[in-house]
């Protein structure tokens, strides 16, 4: 490798892990801790079969599920401002991720639920146990520890769906690898470099998840 | 199922006809104003109109014109940088004020947008790979493959000219295409290609044909609301003409003034 190309390689590799650091996982956090907070919402008002709320539920997640990230991104962005709603970059990317995840959680959590053997309920109620009661110490521990497999893999895939962001003009790592080519124009080494950085959030994210699994398999329930 | 599409029919009817109403006239330079910033938008991958030097700070023609029109309207200049099709998306629905990005001033989009004065002519160039022998001028692009990105007036030249436009990014990528052989040509900004040369002199890629004078203007949303901005960004540009300001920055950049219409080699 020539001279130039190295010198381009560790210039920009702090710039974009800085952007990485300071954007990409900022992001990824605050959109998935929205998606968790939606997706547990939704998924249990269907598990309750709540009347007219499990309606719009359903017809929330055929949309979001039915449509692009990409687009979703462009119409809260660029279009909503037409009818009055004008969102900052950065808040527009964790709304629209958020929300766009969460559709995709709601089902992997509903069917972890509905796993739950329906005597857990029953015994619940055998014992004196409110509805909310059984859910929160009873069938929802038993329903995370499914999904949690699950889970994990949907913050992983929304760790690269931030790179979309940049779309809405949010400069994030994926965006700095572009910003460094306009000046010396070395695509294949940059773009290389950008996933490696990628990968390596990924790989710190699949290793919590294998540390999550082992300390909710040493309670029995899903073997690791 | 039935239920859930009447609905949804239901909700983009509504939505499209409150967006009728909705865009209600307000004056943007009175909005920009009072906000105290201008919202220009620009590319930030494209030298030297937008692009960022080894310190990372944002450079460049269009970059340091927007600043010098912030000043002249009293207020601070935000850039806002994302891809080309998402540019002009912004400025259609408002969401930037002005995009500074040496948009090209054509018909077409005359139709679409509010166009300032004309502020620089670029030199565009007909890029092939050197090996190419058969294309020398735009009319041979019929039926051949261009590689630009969607939106540009580039890519609607070649497409005007008969030829099948590939659509990417940015110019780097552009350049890939060619030396790849997925495209067989492309048009772009003479100085933008020039800069490429400079970062990789030993490219196979030659310059067939050099079109000066393409008019470059500053887009705004169409309508009323943009009057009164066009007219102060017309004083400041003029004031930036006589006093030379615009020449200057067009020699830093480009090594020549191009800020006055070229005549055709």
């Amino acid at each position: 490798m020539d001279e130039r190309l190295w010198n381009i390689l560790v210039d920009s590799f702090p710039k974009m892990l800085e952007y990485g650091v300071k954007v990409t996982i900022p992001l990824t956090i605050l959109s998935f801790a929205l998606a968790m907070v939606v997706a547990l919402i939704v998924a249990m008002i269907q598990y309750a079969h709540v009347k007219v709320l499990r309606q719009i539920c359903r017809f929330y997640i055929w949309i979001t599920r039915g449509t692009p990230l990409l687009v979703q991104l462009y119409i809260v962005f660029y279009g909503l401002p037409k009818v009055g709603i004008v969102l900052d970059a950065f808040p527009a990317a964790v709304v629209v991720l958020g929300l766009n995840e969460a559709a995709y959680m709601a089902e992997t959590i509903r069917g972890a639920l509905e796993s739950v053997s329906a005597g857990q309920l029953e015994a619940g109620y055998c014992v004196g146990m409110s509805w909310t009661k059984i859910m929160w110490h009873v069938v929802l521990p038993q329903a995370m520890r499914t999904a949690f497999p699950a889970l994990s893999n949907s913050m992983i895939a929304m760790l690269k769906e931030t790179s979309m962001a940049a779309t809405i003009t949010v400069m994030e790592l994926f965006r700095q690898a572009q910003v460094i080519n306009g000046r010396v124009y070395e695509p294949l080494a940059l773009y290389i470099e950008a996933a490696v950085i990628y990968l390596i959030f990924c790989t710190i994210l699949t290793w919590l998840q294998h540390r999550g699994e082992k300390r909710l398999a040493t309670y029995g329930g899903a073997k690791a | 199922m039935k239920k859930m599409i009447a609905l949804m029919m239901a909700l983009l009817l509504a939505l499209t006809a409150v967006s009728a109403f909705a865009d209600a006239a307000t004056d943007r330079l009175a909005k920009i104003k009072e906000s105290g910033k201008l919202i220009v938008a620009m590319e930030g991958v494209w030298q030297p109109w937008t692009y960022h030097d080894e310190t990372g700070a944002l450079v460049g023609f269009d970059t340091e014109v927007a600043a010098l029109i912030a000043e002249g309207l009293g207020v601070q200049v935000e850039y806002v940088e994302t891809d080309w099709s998402s540019i002009l998306a912004g400025v259609d629905s408002g969401r930037f004020d002005v995009a500074l990005n040496g948009v090209g001033y054509t018909e077409k989009r005359q139709e679409a947008y509010n166009f300032s004065d004309i502020y620089v002519y670029s030199v565009l160039v007909l890029v092939v790979p050197e090996a190419n022998e058969d294309i020398h001028t735009i009319e041979d692009l019929k039926g051949r493959k261009t590689s630009n990105s969607p939106g540009s007036n580039y890519a609607q030249m070649a497409l005007d000219a008969g030829a099948e436009v590939v659509y990417v990014d940015t110019l780097g990528e552009t350049m890939e295409m060619l030396l790849q052989g997925r495209a067989e040509a492309t048009l772009n900004d003479k100085d933008s290609v020039d800069s490429y040369l400079s970062e990789h002199p030993e490219a196979k890629i030659k310059i067939v044909q050099v079109m000066p004078g393409d008019p470059v203007a500053i887009p705004m949303k169409k309508g009323p609301e943009t009057e009164t901005l066009k007219a102060e960004i017309d004083r400041i540009l003029e004031e930036l003409r006589q006093n030379g300001k615009l020449a200057e920055l067009s020699i830093k950049y480009f090594g020549e003034d191009l800020t006055k219409k070229q005549e055709a080699e």
